[in-house]
């Protein structure tokens, strides 16, 4: 039988709009520093380490050189996950499982030392798709064009999205954008690329992030707040974006369907307290709520019309205030799965769900934006 | 115990200077079909894929994102999918990815792929630069050859190995690669020959360094009750790991011994109770990159002792005929697609344990070790594979 | 015999701007080349180990770090190779790699060896030689970058401490 696994640390920097004092790594320092005293242990106590985060992305071809260090590797069994730090979760939840290790911590960091546009545009294959000019944030704009063309969302409702986000970010001291915006200022803001304005789209963040993990075995010798892993599922999507329906995230619906069974949960937007999803754009978490079952198809502005998913609604989503707060590109989903994780232990200190006791967290790892994005679901639980 | 876990079926490509004929989805396909066909399985019966290369080679980031649905159609059946990139050891990061993917319990049958076109840049050292920090040392130019030109300077300072050893080892490879049709270099090359070769870095000459290739590699893991059911000739896993040394090599300048290697391979060994390497392994594949590495990593990996490397293959130990061949593939000396380097060697072992090893078969092979480094001399992954369950 | 097919190869180049942040630690090891000419590095409060290049933290014993030690402009060769072939974009050859050990560190810097004719790939490895005495040749105009130490060199004998 599989080990069941907890959550049993949470770091994570204030996440910014520059770190200059700081060295690449440090950002991943300081939270896993945070990280472990938070769980009262110490590097020693560590069996395997896994980071994340995209190469090109740093400028630095084998990040894991500096950051595997940076999170308590030296001489231990680590790995990399070329993928948002969701990935890393992920890996070190298999290795757990396992019952191979018993402590692994995981770590992410957003960096502002490349250009995102410039550095995604390369994902894309040289010979057919590159020449048409494709980044993250264009395929991203025509996933959004599409979704509101074909279910005649309007703007306006997406821009419902990023005043409640914005709104929760105030409450977050760790969120880097943290003041709220009007419905105005953001059908005001500056077009990016049809249909999204400035404010439709994340920031760019700096800041670290780190979970610990652990095996059942150990947990309740090193807290007695564990937030447990009950189910947890990911997929990828074809790279083709010509070859699907670009107003669905089937990958997302997949990740979703597989944590839910293994979790036992049918009925998502009734049995869980809250939601952390990565919203690429504002259009994107209407589209998460469809995905993830919140909404049938077509249906997921009426969530954000009816203040459904507000503070205080039904299923909170997003208390953080989400990516469009603070975006760590690279670890934005394992941002996700702490503030989840700090929701459920009551420590969401001024943004805290009262009560929490199942929460989804959602990652996306897409460094091509649209096409090929992977997704991944976790289901959390106090313990 | 955790779940019992066998390699079920290989698939490698003809690796080149630059695979001219087929573009990247194509040549991870040729990877993936091969597997699938050497375990007779079909795409839907694959449950996860883990995926491995290193960024950016290729001239293309992420380019898994481009071959996902070379992998068994990944991305259109929406199946879970992990990409590791760790350097030069991300195939072994990749294999030990597969691995731990089927002891979760989570799934039985993984597909790892791991690919890199390094032929497709201009310039690898160049490439391999941008993993040098740029801060404080990329640029002096470090690249592989420089840091394992102070390997070897440092193992003949300190042991007295001399050209003449590295060039034996060399030769040793060349003759091997002849052996194996998936081989980069195919050419016959003496040690006199090797000791003509043009200097690179001191005392390193052109054929001490690997190539740089185009090429791929699939593995296919399986857990027990599904590895019985697909074939008769499984290579299960009895002991594996990876080490993490640190970054700045100027905090461990003793380059002449390998111990962060002798540490995994401590560390391995007890996992899969071996206590005399020599005599137990049958067969092992390591990363010799570079010929002096081949020496340095035999001490390491307790072949020998710590400077008798050159010894070894002096006496013939590790040739084909030899108690212990080490590399019959050619080994990464003949043959380099960076990040599936790693995922070829664990496969090179896994094909000796199965027996499909064709005119490169060792005879009577029951347990085989792979070898894996990468990240500038720091990392290293270790798998060993057996005839029987462990 | 048939023909071969024409296959056709696609140009790529990647030039993608970065700016890498030096933060408080290499910024202060960089002012101190340009201002000062001297070399410092860090002393982990754990192990006492005296590390170049200067780092935030220490990978052993992950403590922070922030006690600042003045290093010598001298040091012992501990490792060197001699590069003959041209690599695009980098130095031009013959060049040779080296780490020293400066006297007070713990740890090595990575440097280049100048000040010797590396031209002869024959009689080069006799010039250089692991353990040997080296020292910080620096630059006049000093930009605040590893290279305002121009190169290290051999220290005459007579100099030897
Ligand atoms: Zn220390």
């Amino acid at each position: 039988m599989p080990k069941r696994v907890a959550i049993v640390g949470i770091g994570q920097t204030k996440h910014e709009e520059s770190k200059g004092h700081y060295m690449y790594h440090e950002t991943d320092f300081e939270a896993a520093k945070r990280a472990l005293d938070d769980a009262s242990l110490s590097r020693g106590d560590l069996d395997t380490v896994i980071a994340s985060g995209w190469d090109a992305i740093d400028g630095r071809t084998l990040s894991d050189m500096h950051t595997c260090m940076a999170i308590g590797g030296y001489l231990k069994d680590s790995s990399h996950a070329g993928e948002d730090g969701i990935m890393a979760l992920v890996y070190a939840y298999l290795r757990i499982a396992s019952g191979l290790f018993d402590v692994a911590l995981v770590a992410g960091h957003g960096h502002r030392e490349a250009s995102i546009d410039a550095v995604t545009r390369v994902v894309f294959d040289p010979l057919f798709t590159r020449p048409a000019g494709r980044n993250y944030i264009i395929t991203m704009a025509m996933q959004a064009n599409s979704y509101m063309h074909k279910h005649g969302v309007s703007k306006e409702q997406a821009a419902k999205v990023v005043v409640k986000n914005r709104a929760n970010g105030a409450r977050n001291p760790y969120a880097h954008l943290d003041s709220p915006v009007t419905l105005e200022d953001v059908l005001a803001s500056a077009p990016v690329a049809y249909p999204l304005k400035a404010l439709d789209c994340p920031p760019e963040s700096v800041g670290g992030v780190a979970l610990i993990l652990a095996a059942e075995d150990v947990v309740r010798r090193i807290t007695d707040k564990p937030v447990w892993i009950r189910g947890i599922g990911w997929a990828i999507e074809s790279y083709e974006m010509g070859d699907k329906d670009l107003a669905e995230i089937p990958s997302l619906a997949a990740a979703a369907q597989r944590a839910y069974k293994m979790a036992g949960i049918r009925r998502p937007l009734n049995e869980l307290d809250l939601a952390e999803v990565h919203e690429a754009t504002s259009f994107h978490e209407l589209m998460d709520y469809e995905a993830l079952g919140f909404a049938k198809p077509g249906q997921g502005a009426k969530l954000i019309d009816e203040g459904t998913t507000e503070m205080g609604g039904k299923l909170p989503v997003n208390p953080s205030g989400g990516s469009l707060c603070a975006n760590l590109f690279g670890a934005s989903g394992l941002v996700r799965a702490a503030e989840a994780a700090l929701q459920l232990r009551g420590d969401a200190h001024g943004r805290q769900v009262a009560g929490a006791s199942l929460a989804l967290a959602h990652g996306l790892s897409a460094p091509s934006g649209a096409a090929a994005p992977t997704n991944c679901v976790a289901i959390l639980e106090r313990g | 115990m955790a779940r019992r876990v066998a390699i079920v079926g290989v698939g490698l490509t003809k690796c080149s200077s630059h695979r001219r004929d087929v573009t990247y989805p194509e040549l991870v396909h040729e990877a993936v079909s091969a597997a699938l066909a050497d375990a007779n399985l079909k795409a839907k019966d694959i449950d996860a894929v883990v995926y491995g290369s290193m960024d950016p080679f290729d001239g293309v980031f992420a380019l898994e994102r481009w071959n996902v649905d070379a992998c068994v159609g990944a991305g259109a059946a929406n199946m879970p999918f992990l990409k590791l990139t760790t350097g030069g050891t991300t195939g072994g990061s990749t294999a030990l990815g597969g691995y731990y993917h089927v002891t979760s319990g989570m799934f039985d049958v993984v597909l790892t792929v791991a690919s890199q076109r390094v032929g497709e840049t201009l310039e690898a050292q160049l490439v391999l630069n941008t993993a040098i920090d740029p801060i404080y040392e990329r640029w002096m130019g470090g690249g592989a050859i420089t840091v394992v030109a102070n390997q070897a300077s440092s193992h003949f300072h300190y042991y007295g190995t001399t050209e003449e050893d590295l060039a034996m080892v060399a030769a040793k490879n060349y003759a091997c690669a002849l052996n194996n049709p998936y081989a980069h270099l195919q050419r016959h090359l003496t040690v006199e020959d090797a000791l003509k070769m043009r200097m690179l870095s001191w005392p390193l000459r052109l054929s001490d360094c690997c190539p740089s290739s185009d090429g791929a590699c699939a593995i296919i893991f399986a857990s027990e009750e599904r590895a019985a059911k697909i074939t008769k000739t499984p290579a299960w896993v009895r002991g594996k790991g990876q080490i993490t040394d640190n970054y700045y090599i100027g905090d461990r300048p003793w380059f002449q011994d390998w111990d962060g290697l002798t540490m995994l391979a401590q560390r391995v060994y007890k996992e899969a109770r071996i206590n005399n390497p020599l005599q137990e392994l049958d067969v092992a594949e390591l990363y010799n990159a570079f010929t002096i590495q081949e020496i340095i990593e035999c001490e390491a990996l307790g072949f020998c002792e710590p400077g008798k490397g050159a010894e070894l293959v002096r006496k013939g130990v590790t040739d084909m005929g030899g108690e212990l061949p080490v590399c019959p593939s050619g080994g990464t000396l003949c043959t380099n697609p960076i990040g599936a380097t790693g995922l070829i060697r664990i496969g090179e072992a896994a094909l000796q344990v199965m027996g499909k090893a064709d005119k490169r078969q060792v005879p009577n092979v029951k347990t085989a070790l792979g070898h894996v480094w990468g990240a500038a001399i720091g990392f290293h992954v270790l798998m060993i594979l057996d005839k029987e369950k462990p | 015999m048939t023909q071969e097919e024409e296959i056709l190869i696609m140009p790529g180049a990647w030039n993608l701007p970065f700016r890498h942040t030096a933060g408080r630690f290499a910024s202060r090891f960089f002012r101190e080349l340009r201002d000062n000419k001297k070399i410092f590095g860090v002393r982990c409060p754990e192990c006492r180990r005296v590390l170049l290049p200067p780092r935030p933290f220490c990978e052993r014993c992950f403590a922070s770090i922030d006690e600042w030690v003045e290093v010598g402009n001298q040091g012992t060769l501990e490792l060197f190779t001699i590069c003959y072939v041209p690599f695009l974009g980098l130095p031009p050859p013959p060049i040779a790699t080296i780490m020293v050990k400066l006297d007070g560190a713990d740890g090595c810097l990575s440097h280049i060896l100048g000040g010797i004719d590396l031209s002869d790939v024959d009689k080069a490895p006799e010039l250089v030689k692991i353990g040997m005495r080296v020292e910080a040749v620096w630059r006049d105009e000093r930009k605040g970058e590893i290279g305002d130490i121009e190169y290290f060199r051999p220290v005459k004998s007579s100099r030897r401490a």
